[in-house]
């Protein structure tokens, strides 16, 4: 263990002497590597739709990063934005509300034969722009009776309100305030428009490589947008709360607002993943929108490191890829190749159980823990502070 | 800036990477057939019942089908953190079936929400899909019950692909209201588990009565994840019911619903639909309700009095009895075999062009008076079979007995 | 208690437990102060009740009495007592180590199921005559609260322990692990649907009558388990020396250290009460609602939790007020609204609550809920 993290920790020393313009020019060579990526596989393969899903899961942990480790406050209701960002598209990129317009429909930015379809038809780019403010409109009136509260009452109360959207997914069906029912239920709004992008073409169910970089382009921007706010004043102002709420605000940093900005920009990135999930599922389904999400998704940035960007998307990875190949194909197929006959699909639950466990265990700091409290750790900073990991050998 | 020197590079090779064209015909004398079922968590018994009749029927046929040797792959479209069916499994699993260039046919999926993610891609793959469990009625007409859109919107290029072997939601609607109207139920109340078919079962049922001349005094979901059931009882005796239909499947918590209307209406008679009708609803033994509720117990399943059924099917049901245990009628099973059987079928009257995938999903469409275990159907240019009559089931000593067989008046 | 020489707790990190610490009993105060502080703890309740009077004045303008309302009242308190029990082990652990304890919901199903094969194993059916079943279900609920308070201390031990000195949220994902685990091993057991148990007590059958209200025989076994064991726990809590080493912890690790506690040993201890109650709650449940299965857990989890929380967190009392109330509102919901819509409906009211009273009904005002 030692000597993994030695390890890792000699690439992090290796990074940071490097010369800016070789730092840059390894970034362009893997930001064209992974750009270039689904050409080595088949375009509708298992490879490329185990990333295309990965690197979505990385943007809503992003999200989620920005509330639970930048600013401190645990969420526990992440999916609700999961569900709004997807009712967006659902409302405003799907035959859902046929009736509108006499069954003409509404067309803005679409071509094709989904130019022709009844309901609201929006091209995919406003329908993002659209889900991200529908989001974090939502995050704030979530945050607005939080405010008050401190520690883990936050996360019950969001957890209530992912609980209350889940409900309302589920039963919306029947709930018609102006003629038009909020959601489909279980029926689910299906099919999603397919995105409509300028230079993508086909993005079809078979073809599934302009999602994998539309959700790379998602992806990138996520992490633009974690980075820059980081390292800005907001940042700063969301690691003081964090840190000591009552200090930073002596400190003439504006709590309300400061935490309401955390939570409208988890919220938006959040509602940019959900809208993309539905679209590239082609579906709206209340059974969707449950509370193992939100944990799914705060494991992935624990595991990964909490308030470490990099750290998030390892664990949105890592735990993706557990979740759609290694548990479906490669843990199953395990008994076939050492020439045993049994079934494991029944233990995969247990499995996944398993290895949230062990992987915590053995690195209860995250995968790449962030470098703050890195420096905090080994050079003795702040060593009275609460969440502050102290490395114990395992 | 990173996202726009992106799009501009996708532009560039955009062209390259459209269109993998599938081949209509299968390579080779091997074929596969795919089924897609939820195998994780609750779903787990339903789905293995089906994947046992899937295979009970391929065995019984010696795994081949006219020329061709049959290969069966069960995927799952649930994943370990959900428990459940999700859609990004679901469409992973119908490209895996897309892809895979011996694949001839595709069951599934147990949703009909998941059905509607996997027909679009199989549709435009050219595989014929078979759904042994689907009764949402959108997915293949515009009957009343379907939104608009349906079912026009799961077939991109226009041509139908998709059947099933279990009746649309109208005809066993049709059948309970039968039921109830000549039981003599004068205040008959629904109550469905808000799934896809509960609830358009329960929309169904809820018509048939009003024609029947006995509407409904009401039709709630129930909670499937609630402890217990004791204050719905206790609504639903407020209002003098005497008749409830539990529209849904005995998974979600069908077994508490049944004991907690029971005891709080205490003379209530109770009726459900074929997603109830199994031993774990009935038998003690499995965990289902006392035998003390029997005589109050009555469910309808598409399938025919045992004692009718053609060669083939009694052959599976003392396979199956031998295999499972007696008295362990899981509806599911019987609809998995179906399922297979019509493959099988279909493959067989393709001929030598049992390899061509369109040719098989025409077959599938010019099935006549096939014999089967849900007795001799057809299957109509919508991909619905032709069954309408239903039997009528009793319980006696923790054990599903036939009783009747219902034609269904005026759906 | 004597503390080993070679404990040693990581020694310069403070770790703000006082947050939720279980309160001592209040002082005596001047007849003023105490109406004060009466109205400021249970003027939320008074808020609380206008589900039930607005439902009672309805029924009332429809001549139909207090019975219906009452009926529900009484369901609500029955079921509610499952919920306290489980709550009190929710907040317990997180009293002391503020974890919320995911896993906690799934130890009580393991409370169920253990309930159900050990009445099996000792033979008691609905043929068995009264004695034997009382005797053979006092048993199988002994074996299921020891069952399921080792294993709560097993998970301590196991997914905790060695994350106390990781990051605060580390050990919230092992919860998540150790709930799926346990799951799992439900699911094996008994499949993944629900599962009918013998109905050994006769569950609904109509006691006594008294004007209208039925109370049934789940009713009286639900309360008269769950009231002594309360009562058991709040004694032991407040006035063992055990129980005042639980409450030096949670109000001061590190003090209570150093006053001599063995604060490892003190952990185990509440995950061990905590469990006990559980399977206690198990049993109730099994025998109440006469279905077990394996994701019971998960949704009792939620809505215990809430009870907890409710209540105000780290406080026993909270824990079963919250639990009691929780079970009373379901049970409107179900009969006046909609059953599918009652958990949407019992989170509603918590966030009222916590918008009114952030910390929680009974909950003291501290830093970590000011």
């Amino acid at each position: 263990m030692t000597a993994i993290r030695d390890f890792f920790r000699s690439i992090g020393d290796a990074w940071d002497g490097l010369h800016p313009n070789v730092r840059r020019a390894i970034g362009v060579a893997v930001l064209v590597f992974f750009i270039v990526l689904p050409f080595f596989f088949t375009a509708g393969g298992t490879f490329i739709d185990n990333a295309t899903r990965a690197l979505a899961y990385a943007v809503m942990a992003l999200g989620l990063n920005v509330v639970v480790g930048f600013a401190g406050l645990l969420d526990l209701g992440y999916v609700a934005f999961y569900a709004l960002g997807a009712f967006t598209i659902g409302w405003f990129g799907s035959s859902f509300y046929a009736q509108v317009n006499h069954g003409k429909g509404l067309h803005i930015g679409v071509t094709g034969v989904t130019g022709q379809l009844p309901g609201i038809h929006f091209n995919f780019l406003l329908v993002l722009v659209a889900a991200v403010i529908v989001c974090a409109i939502f995050g704030v009136l979530i945050g607005l009776p939080t405010l008050r509260l401190r520690g883990d009452y936050i996360a019950i109360v969001t957890l209530a309100f992912g609980e209350i959207i889940g409900r309302v997914a589920i039963n919306g069906d029947s709930l018609k305030p102006f003629g038009y029912a909020v959601t489909a239920g279980r029926q689910g709004i299906t099919p999603i428009d397919s995105p409509d992008l300028p230079g993508l073409a086909s993005f079809g169910p078979l073809d599934l490589r302009p999602w994998y970089w539309t959700a790379l382009g998602m992806a990138l921007l996520s992490l633009f947008v974690s980075f820059r706010l980081r390292d800005s004043r907001l940042g700063r102002a969301w690691i003081a709360v964090r840190e000591d709420e009552v200090a930073a605000a002596s400190m003439g940093v504006p709590l309300v607002r400061t935490k309401l900005l955390a939570y409208a920009t988890g919220a938006g990135l959040g509602g940019m993943a959900g809208a993309f999930f539905a679209a590239y599922f082609n579906t709206v389904n209340a059974d969707q929108f449950e509370f193992s999400f939100s944990i799914f998704i705060l494991a992935m940035i624990i595991l990964g490191g909490l308030g470490s960007i990099w750290g998030v998307v390892a664990g949105a990875i890592v735990l993706s890829y557990i979740n759609t190949y290694f548990i479906p194909n490669t843990f199953k197929s395990l008994p076939h190749h050492i020439g045993l006959n049994f079934d494991l699909t029944d233990l995969s639950f247990g499995i996944f159980g398993f290895l949230l466990v062990i992987m915590m265990v053995l690195r209860p700091q995250g995968l790449i823990p962030e470098r703050r409290r890195k420096l905090e750790l080994t050079e003795g900073v702040g060593a009275g502070d609460s969440e502050m990991p102290i490395e114990v050998s395992v | 800036m990173l996202v726009a020197g992106l799009a501009v590079f996708v532009a560039a090779c955009g062209g390259g990477s459209s269109g993998s064209s599938t081949g209509s015909t299968a390579s080779g004398k091997t074929l596969t057939v795919y089924s897609s079922l939820p195998l994780q968590g609750a779903s787990r018994t339903n789905s293995e019942a089906l994947v046992n009749g899937i295979k009970l029927a391929l065995n019984q046929a010696g795994g081949k089908a006219g020329q061709f040797t049959i290969n069966y792959k069960s995927l799952d479209d649930s994943t370990a953190q959900t428990g459940k069916w999700d859609p990004g499994q679901t469409s992973s699993d119908a490209r895996q079936a897309a892809q895979d260039k011996s694949t001839i046919l595709y069951i599934g999926e147990f949703n009909s929400g998941a059905s509607a993610i996997s027909i679009p891609i199989l549709n435009r793959a050219g595989i014929g899909q078979i759904s042994p469990a689907n009764t949402a009625v959108g997915l293949t007409s515009n009957a009343a019950g379907a939104s608009p859109g349906e079912p026009e919107k799961y077939y991109p290029t226009g041509k139908r692909n998709y059947v099933r072997v279990v009746p649309k939601d109208t005809i066993q609607g049709a059948a309970v209201a039968t039921v109830m109207k000549s039981d003599g139920c004068k205040k008959p109340y629904i109550l469905n588990d808000k799934e896809v078919y509960g609830q358009g079962l329960a929309t169904n049922t809820s018509d048939s009565l009003k024609t029947a001349g006995i509407p409904p005094l009401g039709n709630d979901g129930w909670d499937s994840k609630a402890a217990n059931y004791r204050s719905v009882a206790s609504k639903l005796a407020g209002k003098g019911v005497d008749c409830v239909f539990l529209s849904g499947i005995v998974d979600n918590n069908g077994v508490q619903l049944t004991k907690d209307i029971a005891a709080g209406i205490p003379n209530a008679k109770i009726y459900a639909p074929d997603g109830f009708c199994e031993s774990g609803w009935v038998s003690p033994k499995e965990g289902g309700v006392p035998t003390s509720l029997d005589s109050r117990l009555q469910c309808t399943v598409a399938t025919l009095d045992p004692g009718s059924y053609p060669p083939a099917g009694k052959k599976f049901f003392q396979q199956y009895e031998a295999k499972y245990g007696k008295g362990n009628l899981n509806p599911y099973a019987i609809y998995g075999y179906a399922a297979m059987s019509l493959a099988l079928d279909a493959i067989k009257r393709a001929g030598s062009n049992g390899n061509n995938r369109q040719d098989v999903i025409n077959a599938l469409f010019s099935t006549k008076n096939l014999p089967s275990v849900l007795g001799t159907f057809s299957i109509d240019k919508n991909g619905d079979t032709s069954i309408t009559d239903y039997g009528l089931y009793s319980v006696k000593n923790g054990q599903i007995v036939f009783s009747r067989v219902v034609k269904p008046s005026a759906g | 208690m004597p503390a080993p020489p070679d404990f040693d707790l990581h020694s310069d990190s403070e770790r703000g437990l006082e947050a939720a610490s279980i309160p001592v009993r209040a002082t005596r105060a001047a007849p003023f102060e105490a109406i004060q502080r009466f109205l400021s703890r249970y003027g939320l309740i008074i808020v609380l009740l206008a589900l039930p009077l607005a439902f009672m004045a309805s029924d009332l303008a429809h001549g139909h009495g207090f019975a219906h309302i009452l009926e529900n009242l009484k369901d609500g308190v029955s079921n509610g007592a499952i919920w306290a029990l489980v709550a009190i082990g929710y907040t317990l652990v997180y009293g002391i180590i503020e974890l919320i304890n995911f896993a906690h919901g799934d130890v009580f199903m393991i409370g169920s199921f253990v309930s159900f094969g050990m009445w099996g194993t000792l033979g008691v059916t609905l043929g068995t005559g009264t004695l034997g079943r009382v005797g053979g279900l006092i048993v199988a609920g002994a074996i299921a609260m020891i069952a399921c308070g080792s294993l709560n201390v097993m998970i301590e031990r196991v997914a905790y322990r060695p994350l106390r000195h990781a990051p605060k949220l580390a050990p919230l994902i092992t919860a998540v692990g150790f709930s799926f685990i346990l799951q799992n091993v439900g699911l094996e057991w008994l499949g993944g649907s629900q599962h009918g148990v013998d109905d050994l007590v006769d569950a609904q059958h109509i006691l006594v009558n008294i004007g209208g209200v039925h109370i049934i025989n789940a009713d009286v076994l639900a309360i008269g388990i769950t009231i002594p064991l309360v009562l058991l726990l709040v004694a032991f809590v407040q006035n063992s020396r055990l129980g005042k080493a639980m409450r030096a912890t949670a109000q001061d690790p590190e003090a209570a250290r150093l006053m001599g506690i063995n604060v490892d040993h003190t952990i185990s201890l509440t995950f061990l009460l905590g469990g006990l109650m559980a399977g206690a709650a198990g049993l109730i449940y099994a025998l109440y609602n006469t279905t077990i299965r394996f994701d019971q857990g998960f949704e009792a989890g939620l809505i215990a939790f809430t009870a907890a929380v409710m209540g105000g967190i780290g406080n026993l009392q909270g824990a079963v007020l919250g639990g009691l109330i929780i079970g009373c509102i379901q049970q409107i919901s179900d009969d006046r609204i909609n059953s599918t819509w009652t958990p949407a409906i019992v989170f509603a009211y918590l966030i009222l609550i916590m918008v009114f009273k952030p910390q929680g009904l009974l909950g003291e005002e501290t830093r970590e809920a000011g």
